[in-house]
């Protein structure tokens, strides 16, 4: 059903927890319908310093939050927000077609956390 | 690595002994039980033979019994065979709320296609349904009740005779779905006091792709595969002789093993429902506490989902299952849940153990050791576990 | 066909919904059970029974009494005669 990669990330998420002193919040889904995630981030020079989040909802959910974290550590705003449902989907190596919106909301819920931050530091 | 496989409402292996009664009917005994030579008459007994063995199990008599592809295929034939034969009286079917969906989709098809009305009975947070009100709900163009015996997402078992009396007294035909109480329970259709009921090979040791309906004599059904005269052309089609014989020998061994079989998998399950509710907080154990089938424990979870859940335990080498349908890959959570109160974000966390004959002490042991700490991971992940927020 | 009402029967046999030729392979087993002068019943939704009946009758040595026309089927009556 799943790729090895998906299994990886779901077994072994990386980057899972809370910033307490996080620059930005997003917060994504409700668990009535199934998936829930928030993703905390510290941002220094315009860069993701540092990223967790926490999940709740299925394997892809879990897999896909993990990923995504992997994937915007590092970036700059501007690239972070360019990662996409199939950039995640195609760096898990394929999400079934039914997982596909874990996917969605995973890079959802970045954006929401950038946008946090900038809302705050626009003022 | 150790298994568990306790998901035995899914599927179970069959009996050594069911398979060695049935292998002769692949190869040498192959001769269609219609044909009029020797190797077919003699077939035709060996098929009468099983429908007697099939009949005993559950109280009935031998020419009540027709042999179908599944228990979903008996629930089929009971609702559309019954209701097509009865449209003259009326056109109004009452089933409960959490009936298989072989059944469910069986109503809904007349409500869509026929303009006959089915009403939903409602159940408790046992899952248990109210006898006085389908007292109420029974008129004079109801056709037919169907209400299961054993819910295979909760455990819980309906008072099925009660019910049953409520139709009889009314004239209205009753059936029950007994898939999963047929082989698990002692199961009698005097004493259930119903018209029909469903039953299905896996639960008894008899391999999947048989089942058997079970009606009174002289209720009328409509045949849902027209044919000749197989089934006494209630089923048309060539028999599915080594089926039926799995079938036949599982009974026999069942009617025989039943109390030990019941007793064994209900120490084992009441040590893994008191181990789990010990190990593990904010858990509900969902169904009846007691009027339940004796192999089945079934909760849900706080602040984790089921099929993350599944692929833990699977990691753990833990086969189970879970009624969020997530899994199910139709629904997101179980209409069963829904239907006996349980909250949708609670109801996301469900997962159920089924357990049979061959499960042991040591296995529901290894099991207590395992889950408690796969739950704390996936919580540790979820922004709804208390610890988090 | 001769028409008969309020007959009392011995056995009933509903083969309502039953197709062609279960409403003479039935009817054949059960009268094998019955004592002779006994009444068996038969009702059914085919058509064709009300010309196979008879003639099943006629060829088993059977009486057949009549028939009466109900609002979902017909039934047919058949005297055991030896």
């Amino acid at each position: 059903m799943y790729s090895e990669k998906v299994m990886d990330h779901f077994m072994n998420p990386r980057n899972v927890g809370t910033l307490e002193d996080a620059d930005g919040i997003g917060e994504v889904g409700n668990p009535v319908c199934g998936d829930m995630m928030t993703f905390y981030i510290k941002v220094r020079d315009d860069k993701i310093d540092d990223i967790k989040f926490n999940t709740f909802g299925c394997a892809a959910a879990i897999a896909v939050s993990s990923m995504v974290s992997e994937m915007a550590k590092g970036k700059t705003l501007k690239d972070a927000r360019a990662i996409t449902k199939d950039s995640v989907a195609a760096a898990l190596e394929g999400l079934p077609k039914q997982k596909m919106h874990c996917s969605n909301l995973g890079a959802e819920a970045l954006t929401k956390a950038i946008e946090n931050y900038e809302k705050k530091n626009s003022a | 690595m150790q298994i568990v496989y306790m998901d035995h409402a899914a599927s179970t292996p069959v009996r050594r002994e069911v398979l060695e009664e049935m292998l002769p009917f692949f190869q040498e005994r192959f001769g269609n039980p219609s044909a009029i030579y020797d190797i077919g008459i003699d077939i035709k007994g060996v098929i009468e033979d099983q429908r007697e063995k099939v009949a005993n199990l559950i109280g009935a008599e031998a020419k009540e019994i027709v042999f179908t592809s599944s228990g979903a295929e008996a629930n089929n034939l009971a609702v559309k065979g019954a209701v097509l034969a009865n449209r003259k009286k009326g056109n109004h079917i009452i089933v409960s709320t959490i009936e298989h969906h072989s059944v469910l989709n069986a109503a809904r098809f007349f409500e869509r296609m026929m303009d006959y009305e089915v009403t939903f009975l409602p159940v408790n947070n046992y899952g248990l349904v109210d006898p006085q009100r389908l007292a109420e709900l029974v008129r004079e163009e109801t056709v037919l009740v169907s209400i299961m015996h054993g819910n295979n997402e909760i455990g819980t078992i309906e008072p099925i005779s009660g019910l049953a009396a409520i139709c009889r007294d009314k004239g209205v035909l009753f059936h029950t779905d007994a898939v999963a109480t047929v082989g698990n329970i002692p199961v009698n259709v005097k004493d259930l006091n119903v018209d029909m009921l469903s039953l299905t090979g896996p639960p008894l040791g008899a391999p999947k792709g048989i089942g058997a309906l079970y009606f009174r004599s002289n209720t009328r059904l409509m045949p849902l595969i027209h044919g000749g005269i197989q089934e006494m052309g209630r089923r048309g089609g060539t028999e599915n002789v080594p089926g039926i014989v799995g079938l036949g020998k599982a009974a026999e061994l069942t009617l025989n093993e039943l109390p030990e079989k019941t007793k064994h998998v209900k120490n084992l399950k009441d040590r893994l429902v008191s181990g789990i509710m010990d190990r593990i907080e904010e858990i509900t154990y969902t169904g009846h506490p007691e009027n339940r089938l004796p192999g089945h424990a079934s909760f849900c979870i706080a602040a984790i989902e089921g099929e993350a859940l599944l692929l833990m335990l699977n990691q753990a080498g833990i086969y189970a299952n879970t009624g969020s349908a997530c899994a199910s890959k139709a629904l997101k959570i179980s209409p069963v849940l829904v239907a006996i109160g349980v909250p949708a974000e609670i109801a996301q966390g469900s997962i159920v153990f089924t357990l049979d004959r061959d499960n042991t002490a040591p296995e529901v042991d290894y099991i207590l050791e395992k889950l408690p700490a796969v739950v704390e991971r996936l919580r540790s992940f979820s922004p709804l576990w208390k610890k988090n927020i | 066909m001769k028409f008969v009402e309020k007959q009392a029967p011995d056995e009933t046999l509903d083969l309502v919904c039953r197709m062609c030729p279960m409403h003479l392979l039935e009817p054949g087993d059960k009268i094998k059970c019955m004592k002779k002068g006994q009444i068996l019943e038969v009702l059914t939704d085919y058509d064709g029974a009300l010309d196979d009946i008879p003639a099943w009758c006629e060829k088993c040595g059977h009486e057949f009494i009549g028939m009466e026309e109900e609002d979902d089927c017909y039934k047919l009556y058949i005297r055991k005669a030896k």
